[in-house]
């Protein structure tokens, strides 16, 4: 048997021995999709564990399916049986003494058994909320604290000519609220556009944003009593005698301008402002409004998603691999996990988030751990586009056992940062600062769907310092600027045994405190040699290309270009994802130029049938922007 | 009775000023003129009104044409009248049945009219005195058959090529006896060719009962039971049955349709591509890239999908004198002149009237599209308020706009109600959107939607449960439309006071849930379910005092037999707890209101 596989191994095609040396996630996590009974549409709202190992799925159809033996132990296939129905596109479900809780579109709902048989027959309204009825209200949660105080979150509307803006039409929207379990409703934060992610981690409150109009980029927010986290709208109930921001709407507007224009009576769709001088951050907002809580952990737009989705912490004690403790984020549009650890300096959370898991069936939106460890998944694009090509799913994602090469965290230090690793480093490669490039920029604070990045700055990595044990190395960078995302990529760092890359080489640190301490001294590092080598292992760059700058790339020449300016985490060669594919794109017969235009500031209303307008893509360079646009053209056949 | 009165004629005004402008004629019901002579059961009344609980095989139906006076002990007749004119009631009896043919004929029509049917009656509306579309007391029939209102009945041959068995409707939209039933049909008259054989079956386009479509683009291709004559032919007179039972009809209106024989000829036309951005700078494009002769309109000749400008010259050819209506649509801009003047431009879609005389006129079109996200398409229609639309375009010049979504139907799966929530647009209207509710469908196809906010029932219908598409498909608006026949009730508070709610319990045996809420404070359980094709209600309350509105409408009546009857003979409600009702008039409206006690309140709500 042996031999024969060695004979087989050999016979392979070098793409598949490439395929052997490249590690990919499906080695350590491997996806299982849930088997459900025919007709039934599991577009996933909400996911919970019950005590007995059951869990407990709540859709947009409005149903509550208990899912038996979703482990598939024994080769059997899951039980499904319909405890509710009926719900208005709940979006959340949590387990607590008993009961169900869910947030429907306009209240939280508790579903009680009460006579034991399998259905629940109690639908009890814990709190009701007000609605204007416009389709984005939606509503998420709850999360349930020890005390069984309840999270829940409230979507913004639109406006209805300016289709662009978030509105809080009627109480409490833009708002977390906390519902106590008796329905007493406490406001709670405000600043909210899209919380479609909420987590109780450590009995803290988190909850993430999507890209939008005052949200620059995707994040995750440390959520205190009193916070306002950055979208305007809900500050309109900041009067109200129980709400505890203290923000008042109309200053934050006097003070920011959120541009409602009018070109002869029709309301004009405010732009990205090109080469915009000394532009708003949030950082610089909260000098007049110190209630804006900054982003703890931001996940850069396009890269660690385009719609971030729940969050939860991982508490299997290694069940699920060398993550525990660690933070999963879930993401629609992207249809992946992404992964964050979060420390505490001076006081205040922040830290670094990674790419975990991607091609999932459908856009990810809820998650809950298993009895077992693995990681069940719920699914659903809901009319929003995802990558994933299914419009809905239930997966369940298991460790395999196998721990990736990965960096498990990185913290920040007084010079830098430690990246600790999960396996230990081949010191070659680690001690060689040309292993590691990276760059800081931040985001704009402004009124316009979505940010570029701004102020990008390369990393100046002064040294590294590696551990005896391999496990960690010491960055030592000469230009740290705070509140600053910081992206590290550790193109050239390979694992000791097997000689493996790091298998998501990039970490996004938001950096909005820098620990005091000891820093290291030069004498400690190895630092980069004084007269660059050219030779310097240019790792994972971009082949270089036909030196003929009027020659269009090929499909693998473009690749790279793609990936590097995030289009592909959008677009794709010939299928619709979360924008149009770039066939699709080919046939509007732009001119280059026209397309580079459009990837400076994009013009989404020319893509009706799109949900996720596409954010401005200033920084990318426009050497590389032409060729792209090139290619693009190149894809339309027969004319 | 005399604000109904009051409610009658507005209705009627506001009808016949409608009718004006869409070109029906209304019958002036005020005599028999528009109808052949009968035999005396026929005649024209003011008013009439229908004891539905008293069936007309179980009574025997005799008018009262003198005004009935008050003290007179309850006669438990179906039908009353009285003397008047604008309905037209049928009062059979065993010497005079005639049926009623009119003295017009028709072809292609348009019918719009109400009709009100004691208990157990059965008349039928039969388009050209041969296609019988039955009138009939439907009331409670969960599965209707050719037979019941609405449907295309049968006839009687036995022999295969003769024999045709009818068309069931597409739902019971019958409502009670007794109220008031709008029936609209569109009608194509059979076609013949010149030695006189059929070439074309008669066709019901279009057929809507109570607000809810029973047939659509059904063809009838035989005579069914019971014709004047059994044959088919190009005009012929509607015939409403008179033996088989007492019916009364107003607000009778129709419409004759036929071809238009309006033709586009000498089309010629000349294409440029290049970026266009208004119509001035269309007319002033002087390089075409192509140009020639067609004979249909279609932007196919562009060659490209955009940037491009298509102007169309060509000759119209009217047969007749009308107001002419023209509908275009384009992806992109467009542009019709008629005989030198402007009728009508615009983005996607332009539409404009012109009058014009039997004769030829000069027309030009113009096309231009400069937004690549746009399919190219170009699609010209004319009509006339009494000429069908005809397509001056070619097919393939204007793709089906046919939304391809497959519908998301919601119905009760075997015997236990479906609950179901979702925002609902009171009487359709958005800016009444009812955001806290719940529709109820039972598996008899009785349904409501409970106002959760208000703790009301919003509306009542019967048919299908709800389609759920506006709510489920892509990233929906929250929101499901009801599918059978509707009555709405009103929006609005049963109890005044501070409204909190709590949810609802369901029985496990029924299916049927209790709504519970508080009004400031105080508990009040709101059963809610059908029973023998009505909506009961009933409400418990506890520590609240004050009244309880039951229901509230522009007019509210109480009959002799106890129901109350609400609006223009819409609905009626039946009292069944013992508080005294009283109805009051309030902000403008006439309400149905009970006092608070300590006992439960209950009612029925029958339609």
């Amino acid at each position: 048997m042996k031999l024969l596989n060695y004979i087989a191994a050999f016979s392979l095609s070098l793409v598949s021995m490439l395929a052997f040396a490249q590690p990919v996630e499906e080695d350590y996590y491997q996806m299982v999709t849930i088997p459900a009974p025919e007709g039934v549409l599991l577009e996933v709202g909400g996911l919970a564990t019950l005590p007995d190992g059951r869990v407990a799925i709540s859709t947009r159809r409005g149903d509550v399916w208990m899912v038996e033996n979703p482990y598939m132990r024994a080769g059997e296939v899951p039980r499904f049986t319909l405890f509710a129905q009926g719900l208005h596109e709940s979006l959340g479900l949590a387990h607590y003494q008993n009961s169900l809780f869910t947030a429907q579109r306009g209240e939280l709902t508790r579903l009680e058994d009460s006579n034991g048989d399998g259905m629940a027959d109690v639908y009890e309204t814990v709190f009701s909320w007000p609605l204007s009825g416009h389709y984005h209200e939606y509503s998420f949660g709850p999360k349930i604290d020890s005390e069984g105080n309840m999270y829940v979150t409230a979507n913004v509307a639109f406006g209805d000519q300016e289709w662009w803006r978030g509105e809080s039409r009627v109480k409490w929207r833009g708002w977390t609220m906390k519902i106590s379990q008796d329905g007493e409703m406490t406001p709670w934060a405000t600043g909210m556009r899209s919380p479609c992610g909420i987590g109780l981690i450590d009995g803290e409150l988190f909850y993430d944003d999507n890209q939008g109009d005052w949200i620059g980029s995707g994040a995750i927010w440390h959520v205190k009593k009193g916070a306002f986290t950055g979208h305007p709208a809900g500050l309109k109930w900041s009067d109200e005698p129980n709400a505890p921001v203290e923000v008042n709407q109309e200053t934050f507007y006097s003070t920011f301008d959120e541009r409602r224009i009018k070109d002869d009576g029709r309301a004009i769709k405010p732009a990205n402002i090109q080469n915009e001088k000394d532009p708003l951050t949030m950082v610089k907002a909260r000098e007049t409004f110190p209630e804006i809580t900054l982003p703890a952990v931001w996940l850069p737009h396009a890269i660690l998603g385009v719609s971030n989705s729940e969050i939860l912490k991982d508490e299997t004690n290694g069940g699920f691999g060398p993550f525990a403790g660690q933070v999963f984020v879930g993401d629609q549009g992207q249809s992946k996990i992404m992964r964050v650890a979060l420390e505490k300096v001076n006081g205040e959370y922040q830290g670094v988030a990674f790419d975990f898991r991607s091609n999932f069936q459908s856009g990810v939106l809820r998650m809950a751990f298993g009895k077992d460890g693995s990681l069940f998944v719920g699914e659903t694009n809901r009319g929003w586009g995802s990558a994933g090509p299914a419009n809905s799913g239930f997966e369940r994602l298991v460790w395999t056992g196998k721990v990736p090469m990965e960096m498990k965290t990185v913290k920040a230090k007084p010079d830098g940062f430690e990246i600790e690793f999960t396996r230990p480093v081949d010191i070659e490669s680690a001690k060689n600062p040309a292993s590691y490039v990276g760059q800081s920029f931040t985001y704009k604070y402004h009124s316009v769907y979505g940010s570029p990045t701004i102020q990008n700055e390369s990393l100046k990595i002064r040294g590294v310092k590696v551990a005896e044990d391999g496990m960690s190395v010491r960055l030592v960078v000469d230009n740290l600027r705070p509140y600053f995302i910081h992206e590290i990529n550790t193109p050239g760092v390979k694992s000791a045994e097997g000689a493996l890359p790091v298998l998501h080489p990039r970490a996004y640190y938001t950096l909005n405190n820098i620990p005091d301490g000891i820093k290291l001294k030069d004498s400690e590092l190895s630092m980069r040699p004084k007269t660059p080598v050219k030779k310097a292992t240019p790792i994972n760059k971009p082949k270089p290309v036909s030196t003929a700058s009027n020659s269009v790339l090929s499909d693998e020449e473009v690749k790279p270009l793609l990936q590097k300016n995030t289009c592909s985490a959008c677009h794709k060669m010939n299928m619709k994802v979360v924008g149009p594919s770039f066939k699709d794109i080919a046939k509007r017969r732009y001119s280059n130029e026209r397309i580079v235009e459009l990837i400076y500031s994009p013009e989404p209303e020319n893509w009706p049938n799109y949900a996720t307008p596409m954010a401005p893509m200033p920084q990318v360079p426009k050497d590389e922007a032409m060729k792209i646009a090139a290619w693009i053209n190149s894809l339309r056949s027969g004319d | 009775m005399k604000k109904l009165c009051i409610g009658i004629l507005v209705s009627l005004v506001s009808h016949f000023l409608l009718a004006q402008s869409n070109g029906y004629t209304q019958l002036k019901l005020t005599d028999l003129s528009d109808f052949q002579s009968q035999s005396g059961n026929w005649q024209n009344v003011g008013e009439v009104t229908i004891d539905p609980y008293v069936d007309i095989h179980q009574e025997n139906v005799e008018s009262t044409q003198k005004r009935r006076k008050k003290n007179q002990p309850a006669s438990r007749q179906a039908v009353m009248v009285e003397s008047g004119s604008g309905i037209l009631v049928n009062l059979p009896s065993e010497d005079k049945k005639s049926n009623l043919l009119t003295s017009w004929e028709h072809g292609d029509i348009e019918l719009d009219l109400e009709v009100m049917l004691p208990k157990g009656s059965n008349s039928g509306l039969y388009l050209q005195g041969r296609y019988e579309i039955q009138l009939f007391d439907s009331y409670g029939v969960r599965n209707p058959k050719y037979s019941d209102i609405g449907g295309i009945y049968r006839n009687w041959e036995s022999a295969p090529d003769k024999s045709y068995m009818g068309k069931a409707p597409l739902t019971n939209a019958a409502k009670a006896p007794g109220l008031w039933q709008r029936l609209q049909v569109s009608f194509r008259a059979p076609r013949f060719d010149e030695s006189g054989d059929k070439i074309e079956n008669a066709r019901i386009i279009k057929a809507v009962l109570n607000g809810v479509t029973i047939h659509e683009n059904v063809e009838i291709p035989l005579p069914t039971g019971g014709p004047v004559q059994n044959n088919e032919v190009a005009m012929g007179p509607i015939m409403i049955q008179g033996d088989h039972g007492a019916v009364a009809i107003r607000n009778f209106k129709y419409k004759l349709m036929h071809d238009l024989d309006t033709e586009l000829s000498d089309l010629t036309y000349e294409v440029f591509h290049g970026i266009f951005e208004t119509f001035k700078e269309v007319l002033a494009a002087d390089n075409p890239v192509t140009t020639g002769e067609q004979s249909e309109l279609t932007w196919e000749i562009a060659n490209r999908d955009n940037d491009f400008a298509i102007r169309y010259k060509g000759t119209l050819q009217i047969t007749e004198d009308a107001d002419y209506i023209f509908s275009g649509s384009v992806g992109g801009q467009g542009l019709l002149k008629v005989a030198g003047e402007e009728v009508a431009r615009g983005w996607r879609n332009f539409k404009g009237t012109k009058n014009l005389q039997a004769g030829e006129y000069p027309i030009e079109l113009m096309y231009f599209k400069t937004r690549s996200w746009m399919d190219p398409f170009l699609g010209l229609k004319i009509s006339s308020p009494t000429g069908h639309e005809k397509a001056l375009s070619a097919f393939s010049s204007h793709p089906s706009s046919v939304s391809a979504v497959a519908p998301i139907l919601i119905r009760p799966q075997g015997n236990q109600p479906r609950l179901l929530r979702a925002f609902l647009d009171f009487e359709g209207d958005r800016d009444r959107r009812i955001t806290h509710s719940i529709g109820v469908g039972s598996p008899t196809g009785v349904n409501y939607v409970y106002d959760l906010q208000r703790g009301n029932l919003a509306c009542v219908w019967k048919g299908d449960f709800v389609n759920a598409t506006p709510m489920w498909n892509d990233r929906g608006d929250g929101s499901f439309r009801p599918l059978g026949m509707i009555q709405y009730l009103y929006l609005g508070q049963s109890v005044a006071g501070q409204i909190r709610s709590k949810g609802y319990t369901v029985n496990p045996e029924t299916g049927f849930p209790t709504f519970n809420y508080e009004v400031n404070g105080h508990q009040v359980s709101d059963q809610v379910y059908e029973s023998d094709s009505k909506v009961i209600r009933e409400v418990s309350l506890t520590g609240v005092s004050g009244r309880f509105e039951v229901t509230e409408s522009s007019v509210i009546e109480r009959m002799e037999n106890g129901l109350y009857t609400i609006g223009d003979q819409e609905y009626y409600i039946e009292l069944m707890s013992g508080q005294s009702p009283e109805i009051i008039q309030e902000d403008g409206v006439t309400k149905l209101v009970l006092p608070i006690d300590s006992n439960p309140i209950k009612y029925a709500i029958i339609w």
